[in-house]
């Protein structure tokens, strides 16, 4: 048997480079992007919608884009309110990636704006291995997706260091403690943030705007 | 499932290697190292990497996976090594925490999502071994 040994490449590099483009890129431009991640349903869209009302009454231009399997519902939601709006239909893939995104960010009017959320795939297994670029990431977690969530998908937990735990209205009628949560949550990542929200109502959008440095 | 995607960029290097330097005979084991921050599944990872291979001089090799613990660096204390690694009861699965495993202050990630290839192992001809 011959070996042979030495690096013959890296596949994740390359994404943590392109990642890094977009990071310098939207610096160059002056925008902050903010990767928000969750699974299917947990009112990702929603909060955004909630947190862009709240930082346009502060004078902020906020735009977004929206990453889904198929279909442009999010990015209709987005245009209805009032944003600057972009779909990225990902064509099957799991997750966005920082490549997607750097398209997305060519074809973009970021002279518009000064904040972009850009709505990951429904997800929290793969848009952990794939940084995009972005100032910051939150995860949101709703309720109704049972009080094991954390549990069950540590890790995107452990490098995520903002999250919402969002629809905590509905906590009592599906018999969900969202402290147990919060609790698993500072286990894998002791220096994290934890905001509860209801974004329908607007509760904790303020609390989750401050988390995330704004 | 991102599995696929990497295994298609896994093979993609790969190939490119190998036109780069012809190799001496078969290749039975692809080295890989892994980062435990990744959310990577070792058995989809050889499914995919098996099913993609066919036809090419890659084609029957084993990935060989070596798990790499997560590195860190802590901006309070100085230390410098492998992460604190939470395990709770019934997690099936020890998850690295990025706290100061010495003064528990926020850690900076040193490595943990590296999927590199390391090298190979090539059985080499039956001709070529003689002489």
């Amino acid at each position: 048997m011959h070996d042979i040994t030495g690096s013959l490449g890296d596949v994740l590099q390359r994404q943590l480079e392109l990642a890094a483009q977009n990071y310098e890129f939207l610096k160059g431009k002056g925008v902050r992007a903010i990767n928000v991640m969750g699974a299917i349903g947990s009112g990702k869209t929603e909060l955004i919608l909630r947190m862009a009302e709240k930082l346009r009454e502060r004078g902020l231009r906020v735009g977004a884009i929206a990453g889904d399997v198929a279909g442009d519902d999010d990015y209709q939601r987005f245009r209805a309110a009032g944003l600057p709006a972009l779909q990225i239909n990902t064509g099957d893939q799991c997750h966005l990636d920082a490549h997607q995104v750097g398209h997305a960010l060519e074809d973009f009017p970021l002279d518009e704006v000064d904040v972009v959320f850009i709505e990951n795939v429904g997800n929290l297994v793969c848009p952990a291995d794939f940084p995009l670029g972005t100032d910051m990431d939150l995860v949101v977690i709703s309720v109704t997706e049972g009080d094991d969530m954390v549990r069950k998908h540590p890790k995107i937990f452990a490098q995520t260091d903002v999250v919402a735990i969002n629809k905590v209205d509905l906590a009592a009628f599906v018999g969900v403690d969202p402290e147990r949560i919060a609790s698993d949550y500072r286990k894998v990542n002791p220096h994290g943030k934890v905001v509860f929200t209801d974004a329908r109502s607007g509760r904790g959008v303020e609390e989750l705007l401050s988390a995330l440095g704004f | 499932m991102h599995e696929y995607s990497l295994a298609q960029s896994i093979l993609s290097a790969l190939l490119e290697y190998a036109k780069a330097h012809p190799l001496p005979g078969r290749v039975k084991k692809v080295h890989l190292r892994k980062g435990e921050l990744l959310i990577l599944s070792e058995w989809a990872l050889r499914e995919a990497f098996s099913i993609l291979s066919e036809g090419t001089e890659f084609s029957g090799a084993e990935l060989a996976i070596e798990n790499v613990p997560v590195r860190v660096r802590c901006p309070s204390c100085g230390y410098e090594g492998n992460a604190r690694y939470l395990a709770e009861e019934g997690w099936h699965l020890a998850v690295p925490v990025l706290s100061c495993p010495q003064c528990g202050e926020r850690v900076e990630l040193l490595s943990g999502k590296e999927l590199a290839i390391v090298g190979l192992s090539v059985e080499e001809a039956p001709a070529e071994t003689k002489n």
